[in-house]
């Protein structure tokens, strides 16, 4: 896998210590980390920070004291990081750092399609932009050595396709670096930022060191920047940036054109202008791949031989896919790709046979879904802020409100009740703010206590499931438990962080009591509305991912004589596990997915859906 | 070799993925292949592209696969369009008055595509107490009986025994047979 390749690479290259905060596609790259540095025996440090500005300072601090060290995060989590990483990037580091982060274009798991090459640029540090995961783990190397010897934080910046694609990689043993850690004072442009030599010094420093550094690129890799030629006359040249350079290779073969030759660049930024000014100037026409935005474009100063997003020959948006790649290919060589009658016919059938969109959900006996159903069964017409997490697929019942960022659930909830506050009148409609425990530790304790301090009335959900469940199960401050064999962390208990921020009413709730919940809710809705100050429920149920042991079963079925086909059930339970006959317009228990949670039951108005007893098989 | 491998998150279609990686690996072959992570993995539509041999990108194009391997009829019916002309397809069935649509019969025709069917559920309710996470497996069992992907049950349970934990092993080995019967008769 891509982020293992990654992970392999900063373990060999000798990095020392590792830190993250897991979004997906970056996730599995941290403990990919802890892994090889115990099959290679290393002393790194591998740690998850509790959002990706601690992950990425630890990092910084790290190389203060001269080691090789590494942040990693997504694309959202640089934004996280992005005050840090803006100011180091002012700095002569003292040892190598890299930070990783994984853009996702196309947006599988994320909630932007940014690209942070344009992030390197706005910060004037180096970007590297792997093609596929082999490279992405040589590309580690050589971020370090340019880390190292322009004394720069440097960037690798994956894509989705790397970060998840299954390759075979080379290994190798772990470099073993004499370098004992030590911290000299060094006040400016070292270890402090100091406004009053900043525009003197550190920032003309930054500025001529990119200069050198995009000079350096040039010719410094031509393993990662080099050209493919065509055979004979090119009809058009092509610059691809990243994966685009894996995919218009299979395109170009899969074709079988030799006529187009290819510009691979693997530094995009600062860009080897003269490299792309030289290959633009011996072609008649260049098309430009790059994804998310036009980084590589956007740095020419001369594009009009250029076809790119500028003059639309390439989408704004949507991932470059194969498919997309081609087509666009195409159209640049002025060929238009016809519709095959059998694929009309394939079109048609899957409209005659009804297929729908199958959007993620929540997994069946998620304790997350009675947590929501009881929020709207208190209170139908309340306001939920939600958040960042598994819980964002709450949607699909109909349960949440809003959504921007870590932590926002909380904040937004302030500006919710403020907005009704400022009328005079206080709210009409509950307020109420949901998150994970994850993030709750990643950004939800500042927002709790600025919500404290001023008075908001609101209730607080923390969907406690004891893991970060969305990028796929990694520990963090309430669970303690750490990567590297033999380490174990101190539990940061949850109740204890709610109560530290100063909320007074905190309740601990078990998720699938979903009629007792309801009243929890009654109850903390009217402490937070009467004694102006957030109130806090905990619904605690593990994640269903990660159980080791079977939960009892308690299977259902729906009563069909009593089901009236009100479709409550579907639009505010949603359960994979419950669906509708649009026939016979009644609810019926799909085998394949239930699991026996037995929570529904609750749900029905109608006491429909029963118990099955033991007698009736 | 070019696989498309869909399915709905949380039936394990990484394990399926991973096993022919696993293969390819030990033969020696170069692969590369893209997975799905994250929030797609809840019960969405999840696809695996996978490609054996001298590839750079690890996405497969429309009209391009060798074999789909369907976990879901809807996932099937969702991308068939990535089989190449004379592509094959393994397709676990819980509806099969789904196959009678006459827009589909005649592309699978026009395409000289060959439909290999199995009524997993089924076969797992009878087996396997209604164990549907085997759907995987029983699907790998299912490829060998069709005699496709230029791999043999031995080889899948080969690796299957390497990769599953251990306490899954016996069971896996004895759905890779179910499938490959199913297909085989």
């Amino acid at each position: 896998m891509g982020n293992e390749a990654i992970a392999r690479g900063v373990v060999e290259a000798g990095c020392e210590v590792a830190s993250a905060y897991p979004g997906t596609p970056s996730s599995e790259i941290l403990p990919a980390i802890a892994h090889f540095a115990d099959q290679l025996g290393t002393s790194t440090q591998v740690e998850w920070g509790a959002n990706e500005k601690v992950a990425y300072e630890i990092a910084v601090g790290a190389t203060f004291a001269g080691k090789r060290s590494c942040a990693v995060m997504k694309q959202v989590g640089l934004d996280v990081a992005a005050d840090p990483f803006m100011t180091s990037a002012n700095f002569e580091l003292n040892g190598g750092l890299i930070v990783v982060v994984a853009d996702d274009p196309g947006c599988h798991a994320s909630q932007t399609d940014q690209d942070c090459r344009y992030f390197a640029m706005y910060a004037r540090i180096p970007c590297f932009d792997p093609c596929d995961a082999r490279e992405a783990k040589e590309m580690v190397f050589s971020a370090y050595e340019v880390s190292e010897k322009y004394r720069v934080v440097t960037m690798l910046r994956p894509t989705t396709r790397v970060d998840h694609c299954r390759q075979d990689v080379e290994l190798k043993e772990a470099l073993k670096l004499d370098n004992p850690a030590h911290f000299e004072r060094r006040p400016y442009a070292g270890n402090i930022h100091f406004p009053a030599r900043l525009d003197r010094e550190s920032i003309p420093m930054r500025n001529q060191r990119y200069a050198r550094i995009q000079e350096d690129f040039e010719t410094a890799f031509p393993q990662y920047n080099y050209e493919v030629p065509a055979k004979g006359k090119a009809s058009l040249g092509v610059i691809a940036g990243g994966i685009c350079f894996s995919t218009i290779m299979d395109v170009l073969k899969g074709l079988g054109r030799e006529d187009v030759s290819v510009l691979k660049i693997g530094t995009p930024v600062p860009l080897p202008l003269k490299m792309v000014e030289d290959f633009i100037a011996r072609h008649d026409r260049v098309l430009i791949f790059e994804e998310t935005y036009p980084v590589i474009e956007n740095q020419l100063l001369d594009r009009t031989k250029v076809m790119g997003r500028w003059n639309g020959h390439v989408p704004m948006e949507r991932e470059l896919t194969i498919d997309v790649v081609k087509e666009y290919l195409l159209k640049a060589l002025g060929q238009e790709e016809s519709v095959s009658p059998s694929l009309q016919k394939f079109e048609k059938a899957q409209e005659e046979l009804g297929l729908f969109v199958r959007p993620p959900r929540l997994c069946p006996g998620c304790g997350h879904r009675p947590s929501y159903a009881s929020i709207r069964k208190a209170f139908p017409n309340c306001i939920v802020c939600s958040d960042i997490g598994c819980y964002s697929l709450s949607k699909q019942q109909n349960a949440i409100d809003t959504i921007i960022s870590m932590g926002a659930s909380i904040t937004v909830a302030s500006g919710m009740y403020l907005a009704h506050k400022a009328d005079g009148k206080g709210t009409d409609r509950p307020i109420f703010a949901t998150l994970g425990d994850s993030t709750f530790y990643h950004n939800g304790m500042t927002g709790l206590t600025t919500a404290v301090y001023n008075r908001h009335a609101f209730v607080l959900g923390i969907m406690d499931n004891s893991i970060t469940a969305m990028t796929g199960g990694q520990d963090h401050p309430g669970s303690g438990s750490k990567m590297r064999e033999g380490e174990e962390g101190v539990v940061v208990p949850l109740e204890d962080a709610v109560k530290g921020c100063g909320v007074r009413y905190v309740k601990v709730v078990e998720a699938y009591e979903l009629k007792d919940n309801v009243q929890v809710v009654k109850e903390a809705w009217e402490y937070a509305r009467t004694h102006e100050e957030p109130a806090v429920i905990i619904f605690r149920h593990p994640c269903l991912t990660k159980l080791k042991v079977k939960q009892e079963q308690h299977p259902v079925r729906v009563d069909q004589e009593k089901c009236i086909g009100c479709r409550y059930c579907i639009d505010f339970f949603n359960c994979p596990g419950l669906a509708f006959d649009e026939e016979k317009k009644k609810a019926y228990i799909d085998e394949r997915f239930c699991i026996n949670c037995g929570v529904c039951p609750e749900i029905c108005p109608h006491g429909a859906i029963v118990f099955v007893k033991e007698d009736d098989e | 070799m070019q696989f498309i491998i869909v399915g709905i998150g949380g039936q394990g279609i990484l394990f399926t993925s991973r096993v022919l990686g696993h293969i390819a690996l030990k033969k020696g072959q170069k692969v590369v292949g893209s997975e799905v992570h994250g929030m797609s993995q809840r019960g969405g539509s999840v696809i695996s592209h996978y490609k054996i041999g001298e590839y750079n990108s690890p996405l497969v194009q429309k009209g391009e696969a060798d074999i789909l391997l369907a976990f879901d009829q809807m996932e099937g019916l969702r991308n068939y369009d990535f089989l190449r002309q004379g592509g094959s397809a393994v397709v676990n069935v819980h509806d099969p008055e789904h196959f009678e649509n006459e827009g589909l019969k005649a592309f699978f025709k026009e395409r000289k595509i060959s439909l290999h069917r199995m009524k997993g559920y089924e076969i797992l309710k009878e087996h396997m107490k209604g164990n549907f996470l085997f759907l995987n497996v029983l699907i790998l069992g299912a490829m060998c009986g069709a005699d496709l992907g230029g791999v043999s049950l031995d080889e899948v349970k080969e690796a299957v025994s390497e990769l599953a934990p251990s306490r899954f092993v016996e069971a896996n080995l004895k759905v890779l047979d179910l499938g490959y019967q199913a297909i085989k008769g």
